[in-house]
């Protein structure tokens, strides 16, 4: 892809700016973030390249990319930034920005993980991690995946077989759908 | 007589994998005459995948969790270093931003409230209870044992966030544990990232990064590793025999959690620490150290 006027698409940038709540003009390419993150060595693009990509308006070209979905979310970048870009928070919204269009991410296990989990939220209100890993295994078509550490943890009463009742569902159930019903009304990123 | 109280929130983990880290808690909260009452129905903050695709929905639920503890007197006890830097960052968030505010204040469909002081349990043994006092409180001390301090990511980090202590050179961990009469070694790997919940989705990514941990803890010489968070436990405990396997090397480090240590010291027994649910087996260092 060239970069040139027409597929510099700043309106997005703009969404990811506002989304994270940090500017991507500010950054000078020191390269800072790339050298302290722990991650950079799995991603296409390194954290700083993502920036640059950023101000040059060329979203897909990281959408394209893994950079965000091998991102742990360890805050190393935006602690050493320089110039206090949120380089963390950019990555939360670039994520969000691929989730709202479902693709065209090559990464999908990270986001079926995601998914599984924010479902097990609205359901349960908690988290349970047999629950978790079951689901997400069976979703990924990985049944033997970590088949030995299941009956170890199991012994150890590290597995959870029954959740608990929260009063909260009600509530719970709510946060979702008022935030669903905000984002149709056009009043939330 | 301490007169010390706070809200708990445990998190999800330590109601299923991280078990011990509960147990342990509690019962050195209670050794130490720290009231600790738990926040009724409380839900999970959404960790990392709330905020990774949708950073509403993980303030909202954190804002909510926030309200609720305000039925509990006492500042917000919390043991998972995530829910923690979850919960502070929706503080700080909402405190700076007044749009996200308004948006969350309309998803809980109520007022945020941000003056309750969240505190991670470092926070309270090193602060508020105070190092002298703990001091007071040891009966057995760690002599001899060798304890690797791990930080992590998100008992630090970002700088304007947690606010517990230095971001790019914390001592909190090793000040507490060196008050219950241990020594800590010093090691290159305590805040490097251990790959954190990627151990559902990419195993081999945490694989790698705890390797790193587990190599830098055992070249400086430590006899085990300290944490303070159920995910960085999960991968260097849980995963450890795996990390082994993959690396042909053997590492026998078992990790403990900072209330497993301090309530030995304080005399608690065993079982009253959970130390039985560790996969790594303590028990032989804490024998052939004395400790038990
Ligand atoms: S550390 Fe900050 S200024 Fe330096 S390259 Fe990264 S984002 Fe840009
Ligand atoms: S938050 Fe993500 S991009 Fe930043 S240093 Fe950590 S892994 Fe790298």
């Amino acid at each position: 892809m060239i970069i040139s006027q027409k597929t510099m698409e700043l309106d997005v940038v703009r969404k990811v700016e506002a989304l994270s709540d940090t500017s991507v003009r500010r950054c000078f390419q020191c390269g800072k973030c790339s050298a302290g993150c722990p991650m950079a060595t799995f991603m296409d693009h390194p954290p700083n390249r993502v920036v640059r990509l950023l101000q040059l308006g060329q979203w897909r070209r990281i959408l394209a990319g893994r950079s965000i979905w091998y991102c742990a979310s360890c805050e190393t970048c935006s602690t050493r930034c320089p110039n206090k870009v949120h380089l963390a928070s950019i990555m939360d919204a670039l994520r969000k920005l691929s989730w709202d269009l479902d693709g065209p991410s090559k990464e999908s296990y990270v986001q079926l993980a995601n998914k599984v989990f924010l479902d097990n939220i609205r359901t349960y209100g908690r988290q349970y991690e047999m629950r978790l890993a079951a689901v997400f295994n069976v979703k990924s078509g990985q049944f033997l995946k970590d088949m030995m550490l299941g009956p170890k943890l199991l012994a150890k009463g590290k597995l959870k077989m029954f959740h608990s009742k929260n009063r909260n569902m009600a509530e719970i159930e709510k946060i979702f759908s008022r935030i669903e019903e905000m984002r149709k009304k056009g009043e939330a990123l | 007589m301490s007169d010390l109280k706070y809200a708990y929130y445990p998190g999800c983990s330590l109601h299923a994998s991280a078990g011990e880290y509960d147990l342990s808690t509690r019962e050195l909260f209670k050794a130490l005459n720290i009231g600790l009452t738990e926040v009724p129905d409380w839900f999970c903050c959404g960790a990392t995948p709330a905020h990774n695709v949708d950073e509403l929905l993980s303030l909202s639920l954190c804002a909510k969790n926030l309200e609720l503890a305000e039925q509990v007197e006492g500042d917000l006890a919390v043991a998972c270093a995530a829910c923690f830097s979850r919960l502070k960052f929706t503080q700080h968030t909402l405190d700076e931003n007044a749009a996200k505010r308004k948006q969350v204040e309309k998803a809980i469909d109520a007022p945020v409230r941000l003056d309750g002081a969240v505190k991670h349990l470092l926070e309270i043994l090193a602060k508020d209870f105070g190092l002298d006092h703990l001091k007071d409180k040891i009966t057995k001390p760690l002599a001899g044992l060798k304890v690797a301090c791990y930080y992590g990511c998100l008992l630090t980090r970002p700088p304007e966030v947690p606010n517990l202590d230095c971001v790019e050179a914390p001592t909190i961990m090793e000040r507490v544990v060196e008050a219950a009469g241990a020594e800590t070694v010093v090691w290159t790997h305590r805040m490097e990232c251990c790959g954190a919940n990627f151990t559902l989705s990419r195993p081999g990514v945490v694989i790698q990064l705890s390797n790193a941990i587990l190599d830098s803890a055992k070249a400086a010489g430590a006899d085990c590793i300290m944490v303070g968070c159920p995910l960085c436990h999960g991968n260097l405990d849980i995963r450890q025999k795996e990390i082994e396997g993959v690396y042909s090397t053997e590492y026998g480090l078992p990790v403990f959690y900072i209330t497993q240590l301090v309530g030995l010291a304080c005399g608690l027994s065993a079982d009253k620490l959970g130390l039985d649910a560790l996969i790594v087996n303590p028990m032989p260092l804490l024998k052939e150290k004395q400790l038990l």
